[in-house]
């Protein structure tokens, strides 16, 4: 009876301040929105790559590749016949371009289809007539296309499309359509292996052999591989994308975790208000004998009741969410990771339970803190105000110290394991832990500061302001407190992201040293054609060269680039290494390692890395660390000259072309490419194109990080919109004593937006150091253990202030509506109502 | 001239008529008690008069000034100028001292500081608060605070005092001295002091006493 009578009385409350219910309702939503909306896209993205590579790799247990040049086809029949390896498989692979849509890539597989149900099974879900495979194996130029791509552009069997593989213009003839793997993911455009061969250009070539070996026969194979080849089990291979996508989903459902704590904060924010507003019925009802534990029970039943309308909004909210952002997971994934487009899968459904969970703890947590504060008072310190307000002026006061040893906590877990990043982030949560904490003290004493400029400017009204935003200190706190946290979350954030940027621009000024940049169709010598016809160009000041070989390696596949330095130098920028580091890699062997790839395998100068060569695996000396942003983590660097010299492999596949300082960089682009017009397959790219693509990628990549700031930013908004505009609620009656004694609506409306902008203020000052702290955890910390990349931290103003411009701005905008409110409040009624 | 006319007036709050053909006056320097149960219309009649609501009907005039007439920021400096409010809850701004509750309707009227410190300061001694001064309103007792209301009320010397139930919310011989404090601030400004109340205690005191009931002006006595 009690508690339905109780449940009535907050029932009719909510009922009466419909604004506080719909805020504290929005506030939780959200806060659940994100979270959910996160964790579903990365589920999604997760397991679309999950399918892709299933659909890639099926039942094959080992490849084995080539060392130091192509694997030559006979090797295949060599193991077949020879070794008796009978679950074998051919494969070249290329890039496959559509014609017509920019930027589509599509790996192109090809395969032996009478090869293929040994180890994988696209004929189990290719169209399956033997018509199509044998039109497959003997129809020049025949491709079994993805069928949504089919569908998208319109193409039928046997139609004809001009396409570039590899780079080359060729022709297709479609032979069939290959079915989408079952929950979405992208399939591969097949080819038989000889077409293959011809569309990109590796006659009599294979790229590996997929095999599918017991233990037995993979150790055999293992220990005795043919010439200039090495055994790679699967699992090793997928071992480097699989801990850079882990790495880039941790940073996002770290995001996401963020975005949940500032919704936390906001749902402590306005469920904390609710409570407290009421406390002075909450005194009365203890006074007249009601028990303490049959009133905490009430409170909590009604912040379940609001958290589960809120939650169930906020699942909702969040599958809305999720399909925008399992777009931009997966074309970043894509971007970074992978050749091929994936599109989203279904994800788990326990993702909902876990956000509905969250959802209701969340509140039930932020509603405990005040329902118990409320429910241990003793009624007559729970009836006046002013004993709430003495004792929120204190708790600041405490939490204050509490900042400490939240601060002493981060810098334990940032020192603790330099390589964990789950320490990482939780530095980084006790660092917004203290930021919170430190918030309302920190109000109290910027309003300190501001009382005598207000009381100057503004005399008493401006007195009144100042101390309403601390004497209200039990409303204001916890607003200012989470309206900090989300703007330092936006600094944060911001300032990674532009460091990030003024890196990522200064490592490219480093290292694209040469003016124009040329991809060739195939491998060519150093001292041929073309590179004899480029350096005899007016104008061409010099060239530097370079070849690009996959090296598979125990651990996974390292990308070795052998250069031949041009004019300009090698072009890198170390972050470890002596002064003779270059001459080293000249006189060579010796090689230089990018620092993702050092920080993951642990390398470093003075160490060695070992290489698979064509006479056996060898040891290189490390003589340098150089920075690298390209997303590929096992990156190594060595001389031209070495890498022909080890490998007998003297060929170069692209050339940076130096332009004298007197020459006229367009006409040396346009003799260019008169010399290698693009039907040769070569591309020519400007530094400048190739500076802009990078920073679009760039930009790309960080847009689901500008998203999520954005939210933030929304839930900040919307958590100070809330807290003030219940805090000029329940001034109803102070504002109409003000208008009776002859303040005018327009001043009582500057009145209002002067305390809010005084909130905001206090709020954006506070994010300010926050949010620069973690810029530099971010930075220093979660990117360098995420992928290995270190930065410099720039504490660029744009950021900072733009941060502090959100928070005043979301300040003064949600102090528009009560200001307005000032307006039309009935003086009479409201001083009539005690 | 009356220097409080209210010529007709009518009231209604949604389908409650609270004011009915309701016609009233007062001199200047009276002190005129207006008496009536809960609900019989007395607060609305002085809010009518303070400016802080406007009659469905009829006319308000404070001298030459038709309240009805006016705008809501023409009544809002009417107020300020004019109007003085004790409230049976003091109302007093909880955020600023006694000294600074004294000093809000005198900043709002544009006086200088040294001014206001002038007047804020014998007032102070005037009611017996100085050593309040600069004690927030919580801190003191409900007749401590009401002696604030009442400096506040007329620390800018208006014309009028609107007093709503005054004493409600005190004891019997605390609300006596309130009462007698009032009224005799009132008088040595020659302030018309206008009392809303539903206890006859003060009817000694009044010049005139005007009872209300059911939105009509039943009786005047002089």
């Amino acid at each position: 009876m009690v508690m339905r009578l109780l449940l009535k009385s907050a029932r009719r409350f909510y009922l009466r301040h419909p604004w506080q219910l719909a805020l504290a309702i929005a506030g939780i939503s959200l806060g659940v929105a994100v979270y959910v909306g996160v964790d579903l896209a990365n589920d999604s993205a997760r397991r679309a790559f999950e399918l892709s590579s299933e659909a890639l790799l099926g039942r094959t247990t080992h490849r084995l590749l080539p060392v130091g040049g192509p694997l030559p086809e006979t090797l295949y029949a060599e193991l077949v016949t020879e070794r008796g390896v009978s679950r074998a498989a051919p494969i070249v692979e290329g890039e496959l371009r559509l014609g017509s849509g920019p930027g589509r890539r599509y790996t192109l597989l090809g395969v032996d289809p009478l090869k293929e149900g040994a180890v994988r099974g696209f004929v189990g879900y290719a169209p399956g007539s033997a018509g199509d495979v044998g039109r497959l194996m003997l129809e020049p130029g025949a491709v079994l296309l993805p069928e949504t791509v089919a569908a998208e552009i319109g193409a039928e069997t046997g139609h004809e499309l001009d396409v570039h593989v590899d780079g080359r213009p060729v022709t297709i003839s479609v032979a069939g359509f290959v079915r989408d793997a079952e929950a979405g993911a992208d399939a591969p455009a097949v080819a038989d292996v000889s077409t293959a061969q011809i569309l990109t250009g590796k006659l009599g070539e294979l790229d590996r052999i997929d095999l599918r070996l017991d233990t037995e026969a993979a150790r055999a194979l293992a220990s005795d591989p043919p010439p200039g080849t090495t055994l790679v089990a699967v699992d090793d291979g997928r071992g480097g994308f699989g801990e850079l996508t882990r790495a880039f989903r941790t940073n996002l459902t770290a995001l996401g975790l963020l975005a949940l704590v500032v919704g936390m904060f906001l749902i402590y924010s306005t469920m904390a208000f609710a409570i407290v507003q009421r406390r002075k019925v909450m005194g009365t009802l203890i006074a007249v004998g009601l028990d303490r534990r049959q009133l905490l029970a009430a409170t909590l039943l009604e912040a379940v009741f609001i958290g589960g309308i809120a939650t169930i909004a906020g699942l909702a909210l969040g599958h809305l969410l999720a399909q925008g952002l399992v777009d931009l997971v997966l074309r970043t994934i894509g971007d970074l990771y992978f050749a091929e487009r994936v599109a989203a899968a279904e994800p788990s459904r326990w993702i909902y339970v876990k956000g509905a969970s969250l959802g209701i703890v969340a509140t039930l947590v932020a509603a405990l803190g005040p329902s118990l504060d409320a429910a241990r008072s003793a009624p007559a310190a729970t009836l006046r105000r002013a004993a709430l307000e003495r004792r929120s002026r204190r708790r600041a006061r405490l939490a204050a110290w509490w900042a400490v040893p939240a601060l002493a906590a981060a810098a334990i877990a940032v020192a603790a394991d330099p390589r964990n990043l789950y320490l990482g982030f939780a530095a980084l949560f006790f660092v917004l832990a203290a930021g919170a904490l430190l918030t309302p003290a920190a109000t109290g004493a910027l309003m300190r500061l501001a009382a005598p400029a207000a009381e100057r400017g503004f005399g008493l009204p401006g007195t009144l302001a100042v101390r309403g935003v601390t004497a209200s200190l039990s409303r204001t706190g916890v607003a200012t407190a989470a309206l900090a946290v989300a703007v330092a979350t936006v600094i944060g954030i911001g300032l990674m992201i532009s460091s990030f940027r003024a890196s990522l621009v200064e490592w490219l000024d480093t290292t694209l040293t040469a003016d124009l940049y040329v991809s060739l169709a195939s491998a060519v010598l150093p001292d041929g054609e073309p590179v004899d016809a480029i350096l005899d160009l007016p104008g061409v000041a010099g060239v530097s060269m370079t070849r690009f070989a996959r090296l598979p390696t125990a651990e996974g596949e390292v990308s070795l680039r052998a250069v031949r330095p041009g004019p300009d130098g090698w072009g890198l920028e170390l972050t470890s290494g002596g002064d003779d580091a270059y001459q080293r890699l000249e006189r060579g062997p010796a090689v230089a390692v990018s620092e993702a790839f050092a920080f993951q395998r642990r390398l470093d100068v003075g160490g060695t890395l070992t290489l698979p060569t064509p006479g056996g695996t060898a040891r290189f000396p490390i003589v340098a660390v150089y920075r690298d942003y390209n997303t590929g983590s096992s990156a190594a660097l060595m001389s031209l000259e070495s890498y022909a010299r080890i490998w007998g492999d003297d060929s170069i596949t692209s050339l940076g072309v130096h332009i004298a300082d007197n020459a006229d960089p367009q006409a040396v682009e346009a003799s260019l490419a008169r010399l290698l017009p693009a039907s040769s397959g070569a591309r020519i790219r400007s530094t400048s194109g190739l500076v802009d693509v990078s920073l679009a990628i760039f930009d790309r990549t960080f847009k689901i990080t500008e998203v999520l700031r954005i939210l933030a930013a929304s839930i900040a908004f919307l958590g100070v919109l809330s807290a003030l505009l219940s805090i000029q609620l329940e001034k109803g009656r102070e504002n109409a004593v003000l208008r009776a004694i002859g303040f005018s609506a327009r001043q009582l409306g500057v009145l209002t937006l002067t305390q809010t902008f005084l909130l905001g203020l206090a709020a954006g000052l506070a994010a300010m150091p926050v949010g620069a702290a973690l810029a530099a955890l971010l930075v220093h910390v979660i990117n360098r253990r995420s992928f290995g990349w270190s930065m410099e931290l720039v504490l660029s103003p744009g950021p900072l202030l733009s941060g502090l411009a959100l928070a005043v701005g979301a300040a003064l905008l949600a102090g528009v509506v009560p200001a307005l409110r000032t307006r039309r409040l009935a003086v009479a009624g409201a001083l009539r109502e005690e | 001239m009356d220097q409080v006319q209210l010529t007709r007036v009518c009231k209604a709050y949604g389908s409650q008529r609270v004011l009915d053909n309701v016609d009233f006056c007062a001199n200047r320097g009276e002190f005129v008690v207006v008496i009536g149960r809960s609900g019989s219309g007395k607060s609305t009649l002085l809010n009518l008069i303070g400016g802080l609501d406007e009659p469905d009907s009829g006319s308000v005039a404070i001298g030459d000034t038709r309240l009805d007439r006016i705008s809501e920021a023409e009544r809002a400096l009417f107020r300020r100028t004019r109007i003085g409010f004790v409230f049976q809850f003091f109302n007093l701004i909880p955020t600023l001292t006694v000294a600074e509750n004294i000093e809000l309707p005198l900043a709002l009227n544009g006086l200088a500081r040294p001014a206001i410190a002038d007047r804020v300061g014998a007032l102070l001694d005037e009611l017996g608060i100085g050593e309040s001064a600069r004690r927030f309103p919580e801190e003191l007792s409900g007749g401590e605070q009401q002696r604030v209301a009442i400096a506040r009320a007329v620390a800018h010397e208006p014309d009028i005092v609107l007093a709503d139930e005054p004493t409600g919310n005190l004891d019997l011989e605390t609300a006596e001295r309130v009462l007698h404090l009032l009224n005799e601030t009132c008088r040595r400004r020659g302030a018309t002091l206008l009392m809303a109340t539903h206890g006859r205690e003060v009817v000694g005191l009044a010049d005139r006493v005007v009872t209300i009931r059911h939105g009509r002006i039943e009786a005047a006595t002089w």
